[in-house]
């Protein structure tokens, strides 16, 4: 699909508080979950309850903006419930739209909420014009999230043979693995981001000091040791830095985070309808400050310009301290 | 932002008082029980970990706290820099750049990352505590218990001290640098 409509910014929330200041610094739409194993980011004094959920929808919709509820873990088979209620409980709640992954969520929501505009999560990894379709038309999904693995250029063919918004996200953690089908963090803590809603759970994250600086490790494994003034990062399998073939290096990736606010225009061109900051765990404080930065990126690629200085000042929101445009920029193809 | 970009000066570290006879681990003990009686919800979001112990560690400081954030039945003490019991969660860094985290300021995840401030022991009883502090969104108003007009004038003088303070302190920690350089 695609238009000419300005690109919308879509903004994550992972405590009220958030929500109002995503909201307050320009966000058009944020994103959220609720307090429990149906939402991907399922960390401990995180997420919504229903009461909160339905303040912040009514604080969003008083400001003119949405509120889009994830629901993008995978339903466990003979447990169904807690991801039913959940999806009840965002319509009721006047959700502007669900986001989900699992064929049991998206078929609840079509037969039940046929109204509630639905969104499939990041986490489907539907990233072929074929799978995509079969999503709008099964299920009626109105958006898709695309995975972090497509350059601007599939984008924009992707979007010609599709009639369903992309939604690319822009700024973040970076998933390098096939998003939802992702089982490290199981193999190495017995939880996942698509069963359990968390990635190296933190109840088995530990940062242990020494002389020689910390390590950072998950269950048993040391992920990473870094120097004492070395920038530092949360321990996942994907980003972990391994003694190999007589070498130490990152095996899968490295540390580094999407920024992608030099390429708004790219994706702009390329059909995309809104951009995805990444970040329901991170606080009030990064929230406001990426979200006021790709507010102003934004409005300036909407009036013919290309907001590169957005690079510089979000350096210091990176996990890692470094940055990357991911695949968007793709010079092996 | 360095680690010690925001210590607190040498001058003003020589006026603060040692550890021994500090009243105030009894003041903020019934500063953070009043805050739980007044907005319950604010300790909600800790769960399990309302009763674990946090060590909150002002490098800059002579004295460290001892923190069991257990609503109506918290307790805060003030300790010596030994670790002398077991503590769930360690929290070091420098005064400002913590009491910049307490209020909002300052990003506790990119403080961390840039190792600005060091964290270890149980991550989860962190993670809730950081999203607890998050979602509060804590005036220094709340912790005095007070309300009305005089809160406002108080949050507008304390944060803005904090302010200035974090300024001399970024600008001390830049002229201090400057000599060393000569």
């Amino acid at each position: 699909m695609t238009g000419n409509k300005r690109m919308e910014l879509v903004c994550p929330a992972g405590t009220p508080a958030t929500l109002r200041a995503a909201v307050q610094a320009g966000a058009d739409a944020v994103y959220c979950g609720f307090r429990d194993e149906t939402n991907a980011r399922n960390f401990p004094g995180l997420n919504f309850s229903a009461e909160e959920l339905a303040a912040g929808i009514r604080f969003a919709h008083h400001h003119g903006k949405k509120v889009l509820v994830a629901i993008n873990t995978f339903a466990r088979a003979g447990n169904t419930d807690a991801w039913r209620r959940a999806a009840d409980t965002a319509v009721r709640c006047r959700a502007d739209a669900v986001i989900a992954a699992d064929i049991a969520v998206l078929d609840h929501m079509a037969q039940n909420h046929p109204k509630t505009r639905l969104h499939l999560s990041v986490q489907a990894a539907a990233a072929t014009p074929e799978s995509i379709q079969f999503y709008a038309q099964a299920f009626g999904v109105r958006r898709v999230v695309l995975p972090r693995v497509l350059s601007v250029q599939e984008i924009g063919a992707l979007n010609r043979a599709i009639n369903v918004e992309t939604e690319a996200f822009v700024f973040g953690g970076l998933c390098v693995m096939i998003e939802g089908r992702c089982y490290l963090s199981s193999y190495g803590a017995g939880k996942s981001p698509n069963l359990n809603g968390v990635c190296s759970p933190p109840e088995m994250v530990s940062y242990v000091e020494d002389k020689n600086g910390t390590a950072a490790k998950l269950a048993d494994f040391t992920i990473d040791r870094y120097e004492p003034d070395e920038p530092a990062g949360y321990p996942t399998l994907c980003k972990g830095r391994f003694n190999a073939g007589g070498k130490t290096g990152y095996l899968f990736e490295d540390p580094v985070s999407l920024n992608a606010g030099s390429m708004l225009v790219s994706l702009k061109a390329a059909g995309v309808t809104a951009l995805k900051i990444e970040g329901r765990q991170r606080g009030k404080g990064y929230v406001t400050e990426v979200v006021r930065a790709f507010r102003k990126a934004v409005d300036v690629a909407e009036s013919g310009g290309d907001a590169v200085e957005i690079d510089s000042i979000l350096a210091s929101m990176s996990e890692g301290g470094r940055q990357t445009t991911g695949a968007y920029r793709k010079a092996w193809r | 932002m360095t680690k010690d970009d925001a210590s607190l000066p040498g001058f003003i570290r020589r006026f603060l008082p040692s550890f021994s006879g500090q009243p105030l681990g009894p003041l903020l003990t019934i500063s953070l029980r009043s805050l739980a009686r007044r907005r319950p919800q604010a300790f909600e979001r800790l769960g399990e970990h309302r009763k674990a112990r946090f060590l909150i560690d002002p490098t800059d400081l002579p004295f460290a706290f001892s923190v069991v954030p257990d609503g109506p039945a918290s307790i805060v003490r003030a300790t010596g820099k030994t670790v002398s019991e077991p503590n769930d969660v360690i929290i070091r860094g420098p005064i400002l750049m913590l009491l910049g985290i307490l209020d909002g300021t300052l990003d506790g995840d990119a403080l961390f990352f840039h190792r600005s401030i060091s964290v270890s022991g149980r991550t989860e009883a962190v993670v809730a505590l950081r999203n607890a502090i998050e979602d509060a969104e804590l005036r220094p108003s709340d912790m005095l218990g007070i309300g009305g007009q005089l809160a406002h004038i108080a949050d507008t003088g304390i944060l803005g001290g904090l302010a200035f303070a974090r300024r001399i302190a970024v600008g001390a920690s830049v002229e201090q640098g400057h000599t060393h350089d000569r």
